[in-house]
């Protein structure tokens, strides 16, 4: 019985906030709101016990990338910004397609998996949290290493990359 | 939670005395703040109200509660009124996952025509076993309400305080993390209680073969882990923004930064807010290198302490009260020379500039606790093959 008022709770909150992303007129507010849906999913993955993914959660979306995107969000002049995105038929219809295609998509994914309750035990259920975090990192750092790895130097590229992007136009010390 | 509503329900009042505590911790903070001022900068501090000027706290918080509300007219409202409130939410959460004290045992009773118990309870808001992890998410989160109160204050003073802010908070969450991944690697858990239990006995290593014990050490993480030590302390001052990481707030450039609009007990509450960090900083301090709970004479550990107060009261259940004393009291002495050295500090060193900071952070802080990192990683790995 908790356990369902505890996941009601935590998915209405969640969709909740998601929806306030999308819905709210105000970016800092959206950002805010996104903050939040992070933090409640970090909530519905304790509820299934993977403690460290949603610590993990926590640390990385809400506390960092995150703040990161509300920071830069402050430092906007929003009401041209607002004003640029509510306004035209093209950006109108580019907003319809997103939301086309979106819905397409999660459409897509329910009735494709509709029917399909699979039965495999993931090798992360069923164990304690400190046993699942290391399968985690057995699963990460041995099984797995080379898409790790692969993964990291990808980040690397994108950094490097935006870098190189924010610099080629002068970067904070343009000249105008 | 528990098993039946007792349980709940006590676990449910520990949470309440834990937030509690912590925010009646607060005003004996200021206290001992401005009075270590005075002391440090050759003044007298607040003396006048009650002993010592003990009862100024009292004074305060009256007329914290009843200046004027006011926000001002640029302000964004919704925010500039949840900012103070989301304030203590991290500190305490965070909080709440810091063992105090070794459990406390209650026998099976027999009560209301049905029987309880026996149960268990910890010193300790809840026992989440990733507490590291948990502890550093939740710490991480104080960024938002800095944004909030500066951006919603609608004042330029405040924006900037709270962009400092938070790009500080930014870069040093990466020193934080990586200075803690030694003390995980060292002791293999992210448990707190495992860890405190780990730094039981006296200190010691292998070395040329054979084992050498201390006589008076005790096996504290803090012999092992000296450089993470210095620089987990050293990033959690720029965490609690505190100086001389104080940047956000800079009287000097900035008025008060972040919390430049706010008044009476909305600012009070930012502050309970910082406080509470310190509070988190130093009991995780204390769980990762100086034994947690742990009395600091190594033949006195946790269950020598549980045995000696069960022989002189009697029984199992009063001596595992006493012994919770026990340990409470050294954990809070602990807690409490570390929350004065982060008042020394503050009251000893100048501000750092907003380059030197950065410099600091990400050029000197980061590599050195990578480099502690992939020494203790090194350091284990030997430890382990020298085993088998």
């Amino acid at each position: 019985m908790a356990d369902v008022i505890v996941f009601w709770f935590l998915a209405l909150v969640t969709v909740g906030s998601g929806l306030a992303v999308v819905l709210l007129p105000n970016p800092i507010y959206c950002a805010l709101c996104l903050a939040m849906t992070m933090v409640g999913v970090s909530a519905l993955f304790v509820t299934l016990g993977a403690y460290f993914i949603a610590g993990v959660q926590l640390i990385v979306y809400a506390g960092a990338v995150l703040v990161l995107f509300t920071m830069v969000l402050m430092l906007f002049d929003l009401k041209s910004e607002t004003n640029a995105f509510s306004r035209g038929v093209i950006t109108g219809a580019i907003k319809v397609a997103c939301a086309g295609v979106l819905s397409g998509l999660i459409a897509g994914a329910i009735v494709m998996t509709l029917g399909q309750r699979s039965s495999v035990v993931s090798p992360l259920a069923e164990k304690s949290a400190i046993d699942s975090t290391k399968a985690l990192g057995k699963l990460l750092f041995q099984e797995n290493v080379f898409a790790f790895e692969a993964l990291g130097v990808l980040l690397l590229v994108i950094a490097v990359g935006t870098v190189s992007l924010a610099r080629s136009k002068g970067g904070t010390h343009a000249k105008h | 939670m528990g098993k039946d509503t007792l349980e709940i329900a006590i676990n449910g009042l520990k949470l309440v005395l834990i937030f509690l505590m912590m925010v009646q911790a607060v005003p004996i903070l200021v206290w001992l703040e401005r009075r270590g001022s005075a002391f440090i900068q050759n003044r007298f501090g607040p003396n006048r109200v009650g002993p010592l000027g003990l009862l100024q706290l009292l004074a305060d918080a009256v007329k914290f509660l009843t200046k004027e509300d006011f926000y001002p007219r640029t302000a964004v409202k919704t925010l500039f009124y949840l900012a103070p409130v989301f304030a203590l939410i991290p500190a305490t959460l965070a909080f709440c996952a810091i063992p105090m004290s070794t459990p406390i045992q209650v026998a099976a009773f027999d009560a209301f025509g049905s029987s309880w118990g026996p149960y268990v309870f910890k010193i300790q808001g809840f026992d989440i076993s990733v507490g590291i992890v948990y502890i550093l998410g939740m710490s991480s989160l104080a960024a938002y309400t800095i944004l909030m109160a500066g951006w919603g204050s609608g004042s330029k003073y405040s924006l900037l305080g709270a962009l400092r802010a938070s790009a500080q908070t930014i870069s040093y969450e990466l020193a934080l993390g990586l200075s803690i991944v030694g003390v995980i690697l060292l002791y293999g858990t992210f448990d707190l209680t495992s860890m405190i239990q780990a730094q039981e006995g006296a200190l010691h290593f292998q070395m040329m073969g054979q084992t050498v014990t201390s006589q008076f050490l005790p096996n504290w993480g803090f012999f092992y882990q000296p450089l993470g030590a210095v620089l987990f302390f050293a990033a959690t001052f720029a965490e609690s923004n505190r100086l001389p990481f104080d940047l956000a707030e800079g009287e000097a450039e900035l008025v008060a930064g972040f919390h430049t609009e706010y008044g009476g007990f909305k600012m009070l509450m930012f502050f309970i807010g910082e406080y509470g960090h310190m509070m988190v900083a130093s009991g995780l301090f204390a769980a990762f290198y100086l034994g947690g709970y742990a009395l600091p004479i190594p033949s006195w550990n946790p269950a020598a302490v549980l045995h000696w107060s069960t022989e002189l009261l009697g029984s199992k259940e009063s001596g595992s009260v006493l012994a919770a004393i026990i340990h409470f009291l050294s954990f809070n002495i602990k807690f409490g020379l570390l929350l004065w050295i982060f008042i020394w500090v503050r009251w000893t060193l100048p501000r750092f500039r907003y380059d030197q900071l950065m410099d600091l952070g990400w050029k000197t802080m980061l590599p050195w606790s990578l480099a502690n990192a992939m020494i203790t990683a090194v350091g284990v790995y030997l430890a382990s093959v020298a085993m088998v």
